[in-house]
This record gives C-alpha cells, sequence and structure tokens, in this order.
C-alpha cells in the first residue's frame, strides 16, 4: 500500500523537518494540504455567516422590531456580507480547488512557488483574524466587550463608512489583507499555468477547470490591487482627513464607488469563472462524451474576464453618474451576456446523445443551470439603466445577487465538493444522502429567494429590518426556505464529514474521468502527484463509446491504450 | 523541503522521443514572470492613485497648478537625479555579479543603499519645511471649514501629495531591507554568478520604485512650475 | 537575456541610457518657463512616458519579451481604460451647477454652522 498525501510524515516543510504531525500541517507547503486547510476555514466562516442570514430573516419574519434593533441588523447584514464576500466566496474556488486540482490537471508536481503558496494562507489566516477582532471594542479599563462591527454593509461606501463610530478601519484593514493574499495566489497560478503544464500540453490541451482558474487569476492579479488602494485612501481619509472622499473638502463619494466597484464587478466574475470551469468538468465526465465546443468555453471564460473590467459603472446608476456614462456601461454591460450564454448553450449541447448519469455532482450541475439562469437574466434586466432606476436597492437586486452567487457560485463549489471528494479523501460518500441534500438546497434557494423579485419589484427596499405589513407574506415564504437551505447544508456537510471518517474507499477513478488529476497511483494521491510526469498528446475529454479513450500505466504514466 | 540537488524529470512520448519537464525548482524564467506580475500589481495600484489625482485635476485645475507651484522644485529635481544615478548602480552591480565580479556587485548595492538614504533624508528635509508653513496631515491648513483652510483643490492636492510620496518613501524603505537581505545571501554564496535570480527581481523592483518617481515628480512638482510664485 | 555582448559593450549601454534619462530630465526642468508653457502638463507627461519606457526597455530588459510585454500592454490597457471612463464621467458631470464640491466655497456661514 503506497503512502498517500495525508499520511503523518508524508509533506515537504516551508521551515525544517518538523517531527509531529500538528506542525507538519501548519508549516506544510503541499498544495493539496493547503487547499484543505483553506475549505477547512472557509467552511467555518461560511457557516457563522449562514448562520447570521438565518438570524436576520427570523427577525424579518414579522413586521416590526423583534429581537434585533435596527443598529444590530445593520451590523449583521454587514457582517454576513464581508464573511460570505471577503473571506469565502472570492478567495473560495480557487484556494480550494485551485490549488488541490489545478496542479494535479496540468502534471505538475506542486505550484511554482510553494513557500509563497504557504505564506499566503498564512496572510489569509491573518486577515481573517483581523476581520475578526473588528468584531468588538475591547474596553479593558472596564472589563467590557461591546459587539461593534462595521455597519456600512460590504461596499464601505464613503462618506457614511469615514463617520460612523464602528470599526470600519479595521474591517479595511482585513478586507486589504485578505486582497493581498488575493493576488500572491492569483501570481502564483499563473506563473505554474504558464511554466509548469507537462510536456506536449499547450494552452488549449489544458482542462476547462484551469481555463477557468487562469482566467480568474487575471482578475485577482489586476484588479484587487485597486481596491487595496481604494481602502488604503480611506484609512488614510478617516485618520487624517486628506479629503479625498470627504465632499466637506471638495472630495467625491462617488470616486469611492467607481475605485470599488473597478474592483468588486471583476470580483464576481473572480467567484463564477473557477465555478464554470467546475461546470465544465462535471459536464462531459456524466455525459460520457467529449465536450461541445472546447475553444469557446475557453475563450469565453478568458472575454468573460476581459469584459468584466469594462463594466463597474452599472452600480452607480443612481449615484449621480452623468448620463454619458450611464448609456456607455449599460452597453458594455449587456456584452457580458454574450460569452455566458455560449457556455450555456455548450453545456447543454455537451448532454445532448449523451450517457447521462444523474450522480450528485451532475444534479448540483444541473440545478446551476436553472438557478444561474434565473439570476443571469435578471441581472440582463438590471443592467438597463431606465429599470435600475426603479430595482437598484430592492429586494430585486438582492435576489438576483443570490440567485447568481449561491445559485451559480456556491452550487457548483458544492458540485466540485461532491465531485473532488473522492480524490481528497480517497473514500466515498453516502449518495442516497448527498441526492436528498441537494433536493432541499434546490426548493429552498427557489423558496427563499424567488419572493424576493416580486418583493423588490412592489417596492421593499434591501437592507432593513422592518417592513409594510403587505410585503409580510414574502417574506414568511423566504422565511421557511431559509430553513429548508439550512437543512440541506447541515445534511450535505453531516455526509461529508462522516464519510470521510468511516465511509466506503474510492477506487482510483469512480467517475470514469478523463482529465490527469484522476490518473494517480493511489487514492489519495501521493504527495508530489503522479509517479511520473506524463506527456500529453491528446484532449482533455476524450470518450469513446462512452469509456476514457486514453489509458496510463499508472506507475510509468505511458500510454497503454 | 528537500536537501538534495534538484535533477529534472524526462517524460516521454509514443514515439519515445524524450523531453525534459520544468520543474518549480530553478525555473529562472518563471522567477522573473512571477516578479512583473507582481510589479503589474503596483502599476495597477498607482495607477488608481494617479487616476484619482487626475480626477481632481480636471474637478479643481486651477488649486492644483497654485498648489503645485508652492512645492520645491530643487529638491524634487535633486532626488529625481539621486533616483536615477542609485538606478545605474543597482544595474551595474547585476551586471558585474554576472560577469563574476562579486565584490563591484557589493560596492555597488551598497552605494544604492547610500543614494537610497540620501533620497529619503532630502525627503524629510521637504516634508519639514512642508510642516513648518503649516502644510501637512492633519494641520489645521488642510482642514475644511475653518479660517485658515486652503481652497479645496489644495487640501485635496497635499492630501493626495503627502499620501503619494509617504506610500513611495515606503517602497524606498522596503528596497533597502530587500538590498541589505540581498547582501546577506551574496555573502551566504546563495546569490552568486550562476543562481541570481533575487538579485534580478530586486534590481527589476528598484527600477519600478525609480519609474513611479517619473511620474509623481512632474505630477507634483512641475504642473504649476510655470506659475512664478513659486516657494512659500 | 542569452547575448553576445561583452561586459564593456553592456556597461556602456548602461551610462548611455543614463545620459538620455539625464538630458530628459533637464529638458522637464526647463521646459515649463522655455517652450509650450500653454501645455505643460501634457509635455511633461509625455516626457515621463519617454523616460518610462527607457527605463523598462533597457534597465528593466522588456527587450523580446514577448509574454512579459503583452502582461504589461494587458495591464496598462486597463489602466488607460480605467482613466478614460471616469473622464468621460466627471468631464460630462451634469451636476455641477448645484455640487458643492465644485464651487468655490469658502462660505464661512455654511460651513461653520456645520461645525457648530
Amino acid at each position: 500500500m503506497s503512502k498517500s498525501y495525508l499520511d503523518a510524515g508524508e509533506t515537504h516543510c516551508a521551515i525544517g523537518h518538523p517531527k509531529t504531525v500538528f506542525w507538519q500541517w501548519m508549516l506544510t507547503v503541499d498544495h493539496k494540504r493547503i487547499g484543505i486547510m483553506y475549505a477547512a476555514v472557509m467552511f467555518v466562516f461560511f457557516f457563522i455567516a449562514v448562520f447570521t442570514a438565518l438570524a436576520m430573516r427570523i427577525e424579518l419574519f414579522a413586521p416590526g422590531s423583534q429581537f434585533l434593533d435596527g443598529d444590530t441588523f445593520n451590523q449583521a447584514f454587514t457582517l454576513h456580507g464581508v464573511l460570505m464576500i471577503f473571506l469565502f466566496i472570492i478567495p473560495g474556488i480557487p484556494a480550494i480547488f485551485g490549488n488541490i486540482v489545478m496542479p494535479l490537471m496540468i502534471g505538475a508536481k506542486d505550484v511554482s512557488f510553494p513557500r509563497l503558496n504557504w505564506f499566503t494562507f498564512w496572510l489569509y489566516i491573518f486577515g481573517c483574524l483581523v476581520a475578526l477582532t473588528s468584531l468588538f471594542n475591547f474596553n479593558i479599563t472596564e472589563g467590557e466587550i461591546l459587539f461593534n462591527f462595521a455597519d456600512t454593509g460590504w461596499t464601505f461606501y464613503a462618506p457614511y463608512s469615514l463617520n460612523t463610530g464602528t470599526n470600519v478601519v479595521t474591517t479595511l484593514v482585513a478586507a486589504f489583507i485578505l486582497g493581498m493574499a488575493s493576488i500572491l495566489t492569483g501570481l502564483n497560478f499563473l506563473v505554474t499555468i504558464h511554466r509548469l503544464r507537462a510536456p506536449g500540453m499547450g494552452f488549449f490541451q489544458m482542462p476547462l477547470f484551469v481555463w477557468g482558474i487562469y482566467a480568474t487569476a487575471w482578475i485577482q492579479l489586476l484588479a484587487t490591487p485597486v481596491v487595496g488602494i481604494t481602502l488604503i485612501l480611506a484609512v488614510m481619509e478617516k485618520y487624517f482627513g486628506i479629503g479625498i472622499f470627504d465632499p466637506s473638502k471638495g472630495g467625491d463619494p462617488v470616486l469611492f464607488q467607481h475605485l470599488f466597484w473597478i474592483y468588486s464587478h471583476p470580483a464576481v466574475y473572480l467567484m463564477i469563472l473557477p465555478a464554470f470551469g467546475i461546470m465544465s468538468e462535471i459536464m462531459p465526465v456524466f455525459s460520457r462524451r467529449e465536450i461541445f465546443g472546447y475553444r469557446t468555453i475557453a475563450l469565453s471564460s478568458a472575454s468573460i474576464a476581459g469584459i468584466g473590467y469594462l463594466v463597474w459603472g452599472h452600480h452607480l446608476f443612481t449615484s449621480g453618474m452623468s448620463d454619458v456614462a450611464k448609456t456607455i456601461f449599460s452597453f458594455l454591460t449587456f456584452f457580458v451576456a454574450i460569452p455566458t450564454g455560449i457556455k450555456f448553450y455548450d453545456w447543454i449541447a455537451t448532454m445532448y446523445k449523451g450517457k447521462i448519469i444523474l450522480d450528485s455532482p451532475m444534479l448540483w450541475a444541473l440545478g446551476t443551470i436553472i438557478t444561474f439562469a434565473i439570476g443571469g437574466l435578471t441581472g440582463v434586466t438590471i443592467a438597463m439603466v431606465g429599470s435600475d432606476i426603479h430595482l437598484q436597492d430592492t429586494y430585486y437586486s438582492v435576489a438576483h445577487f443570490h440567485y447568481a452567487i449561491l445559485g451559480g457560485v456556491v452550487f457548483l463549489l458544492f458540485a466540485g465538493l461532491h465531485y473532488w471528494f473522492p480524490l481528497v479523501t480517497g473514500k466515498l460518500y453516502n449518495e442516497p444522502k448527498a441526492k436528498v441534500a441537494f433536493y432541499l438546497n434546490f426548493v429552498g434557494i427557489n423558496l427563499l429567494w424567488f419572493p424576493m423579485f416580486i418583493a423588490g419589484y412592489l417596492g421593499m427596499p434591501r437592507r432593513y429590518f422592518d417592513y409594510l405589513p403587505e410585503f409580510e407574506i414574502y417574506h414568511q415564504i423566504s422565511g421557511i426556505g431559509a430553513v429548508v437551505i439550512i437543512s440541506g447544508l447541515l445534511l450535505m456537510f453531516q455526509n461529508f464529514l462522516s464519510s470521510w471518517k468511516s465511509g466506503e474507499a474510492s477506487p482510483l477513478n469512480p467517475w470514469n474521468a478523463t482529465t490527469l488529476e484522476w490518473y494517480t497511483p493511489s487514492s489519495p494521491p501521493p504527495l508530489e502527484n503522479h509517479t511520473k510526469v506524463p506527456y500529453v498528446d491528446f484532449g482533455p475529454y476524450e470518450y469513446h463509446y462512452g469509456q476514457p479513450k486514453v489509458k496510463f500505466d499508472l506507475q510509468t504514466m505511458k500510454r497503454i491504450d | 523541503m528537500s536537501d538534495h540537488p534538484y535533477v529534472p524529470e524526462i517524460a516521454t512520448d509514443r514515439e519515445g522521443n524524450e523531453y525534459e519537464v520544468q520543474g518549480w525548482q530553478g525555473d529562472f524564467f518563471g522567477g522573473k514572470l512571477g516578479f512583473w506580475l507582481f510589479m503589474l500589481t503596483e502599476i495597477m495600484m498607482f495607477g488608481a492613485m494617479f487616476m484619482v489625482l487626475t480626477y481632481y485635476f480636471t474637478l479643481h485645475h486651477d488649486d492644483f497648478i497654485n498648489a503645485s507651484s508652492s512645492l520645491n522644485r530643487t529638491l524634487g529635481g535633486f532626488n529625481t537625479v539621486v533616483l536615477l544615478i542609485s538606478a545605474l548602480t543597482m544595474g551595474l552591480g547585476l551586471l558585474k555579479m554576472r560577469y563574476g565580479d562579486v565584490k563591484g556587485a557589493k560596492l555597488m548595492i551598497w552605494a544604492t543603499i547610500l543614494l537610497a538614504i540620501v533620497f529619503l533624508g532630502v525627503k524629510a528635509v521637504e516634508w519639514t519645511a512642508e510642516y513648518n508653513h503649516g502644510v501637512f496631515l492633519g494641520l489645521p491648513a488642510l482642514q475644511g471649514g475653518l479660517p485658515e483652510s486652503k481652497p479645496f483643490g489644495e487640501i485635496i492636492f497635499f492630501g493626495m501629495y503627502f499620501t503619494m510620496t509617504g506610500l513611495h518613501g515606503f517602497h524606498i524603505i522596503v528596497g533597502i531591507g530587500l538590498m541589505l537581505w540581498l547582501l546577506k545571501r551574496i555573502n551566504a554564496n546563495q546569490v552568486n554568478r550562476e543562481h541570481y535570480i533575487l538579485y534580478f527581481n530586486i534590481v527589476l523592483y528598484w527600477d519600478l520604485v525609480h519609474l513611479i518617481w517619473v511620474f509623481v515628480f512632474p505630477y507634483y512638482y512641475m504642473i504649476g512650475a510655470g506659475l512664478s510664485t513659486g516657494g512659500h | 537575456m542569452a547575448n553576445t555582448k561583452t561586459y564593456e559593450e553592456e556597461r556602456l549601454g548602461y551610462y548611455k541610457v543614463l545620459g538620455g534619462l539625464l538630458l530628459l530630465t533637464v529638458v522637464t526642468f526647463i521646459q515649463p518657463t522655455m517652450f509650450l508653457t500653454d501645455a505643460t502638463f501634457g509635455v511633461q507627461m509625455l516626457i515621463g512616458t519617454v523616460k518610462a519606457w527607457m527605463i523598462v526597455m533597457y534597465y528593466m530588459h522588456m527587450k523580446g519579451e514577448k509574454l512579459i510585454t503583452a502582461t504589461v500592454i494587458f495591464a496598462l490597457f486597463l489602466v488607460s481604460f480605467f482613466f478614460v471612463i471616469v473622464m468621460i464621467d466627471v468631464n460630462n458631470f451634469q451636476y455641477g451647477d448645484v455640487s458643492h464640491i465644485t464651487s468655490e466655497i469658502t462660505s464661512a456661514g455654511g460651513s461653520s454652522a456645520s461645525v457648530h
């Protein structure tokens, strides 16, 4: 029995050769171990944010104030937003699956800068700790701790964020540090993808998930510095009053919104592109058919990343931007729908005449086709200036965002969790339970957010802790949906944890997949991945009568088909 | 990390042709590419700040010209030349290292460190003079709504001036630290004629710091130079 | 950096670039009082761009690096796009007449009221 990367001692470390298992994990530079640690930390924050959201939903179950007052509610939705956006979903898929799977997919032993990868992980942890300290005000002399998180919403709009008495500055610093970690991750992946592909593997022989990571890395690298400097300027403004976002000194708060969204709009593509990559992996494998339109999917990833930089202004339609700029941005925003549409048609065409296998990764992917279509198409409606004036800052935009991000990114992240669970842990999860969890989530998301489209269209504003009685029915349906979706999430994670502990051992390639990460000599993979680096003279998704066409001798990594 | 010497792996295709596998170890171009990508983030960061500056230059054109004319161009120009020469010494040092002249390379690094310290010293003199004129972050002249407040555009001009030159100065300090570290690595023979990627990247970093100043200097010091009101 | 140049030739290259940069610095200094005084800002930025180009090409050895050149051009394109759009926005700012941030208020009345 060969050793796997999870066994004690099977790791390279950044400093020295520690003897204890604990330090071997803390100092590890192995991309697979780092990915697992990212996942563990992120899902803790994910559940904190989920339960914050549940608290808000319970508060909103009836009009009036029940157990949260207005200020606490403001802090609650800020906490939910900051944790979900900066700690979970922006680093999410790249840090977890980009780390674990991407080097395996291109036949590399590790990422290009393994020590930097280790440093990045701890920078991320440091950023998380700073974010957590901003939750509280420590008053040492009187021995009291006050809950005092930022109450600005995750967007930190000036000038309110510069005037509020809460710990906005600490939160800004945390977001800056997390941004640095994100930049370094992107840099590492870009160099890895450019330099460490196995011999023979050109850009158009890479699996599509790697394309997704590649496009994402460019956004991480080039958009994140803009928000970094914006947050620094906001801190300078707060402490020294340099005046650039302060109207009483001639500064323009709208400029803050420009700078913020120059990053944060590409950031939503940063979230969705690797998720689309996961979809492109799952579709051919569970249809047992070569993917339709490989090049169009690869290039649409690149063009979504490119166009994504140019459309930030659609967040500013009601902020006092000039009419000329509004028209330009509205026009450019429509273009994003084109490459996204291309991808969707390609995935559906892949299934046509395929041998579709409805295992849980495929269920999640199919569910995403429905939920993301709703999220994406409602996005087109609010990209129009006219309708956006009506719908901005209502539950309609909230529902759009959650359909696109929860129904798109997080659903596909879960699809990826199911798909790569046997690879990472060497165990199989409980399939019936996984299916039940999927249906609970799928029903839950629609119950939770579809009523919000209607409530928002009728004028329910977002971020309010109270509402008019006529909106009660929508909030109550949403509340039920929230309970359903949370029970689905809990069931899913219970399934993962118990299966990892005592699940059935997984065969080497349980899904009959064709990409390189499944051709390792043991399950889970050994420390330095493949026994030998293969020569790649084949496409990533070659099926022949429903079976993978390319076969390897796993000890020599020579083709034997 | 493994201590044994790195031997590149060989991949074989079906015809038996052999291909050397690029590992992450000893990847000179990878290191260079990685550092260039890092410098792109600096370009985006300072690019965004210049965008902020240009935005307010459009809104408060005359105030910006007035504020700019009051900066000390002699000291600023002196610093420009200092940085220019330091970029040369840094580049020559790498050249010497590549041709095996370790002693000359170390001398050049020390010269660069010296020039960097001169730059910071001049900067300190400049900031002190401005502080004595009541122009500094947090002083009343740069607060809004007070009798001694400067006009809107000048408040923002000086706010950005101290932020950007401060950030640039921070980069210089980091650069000095990197050069000291580099000297330590050279002494330990970790950086030598064959393995000089670290040296190469620190030279790139120093050129970037120079590059930023190439734009910071005219944008702050020179746009108001045509006005004869120069000096406080 | 595989090249056939000797040490002396490469060193000479460094000094030539230094000479060019120093010359341009002198031009930077005399321009605002000597020529094109109506377009100081544009001329200064143009000189800066030429200097930057020299530094990047020769001191930073970007000559012949196709991939790196492409990434740099991509980044510069993005920055310039941000510039263009934000400038279009600020130049078409339609609330300038009623905005407090563009009008020269030294209005002690209005602002002191907010202080007290």
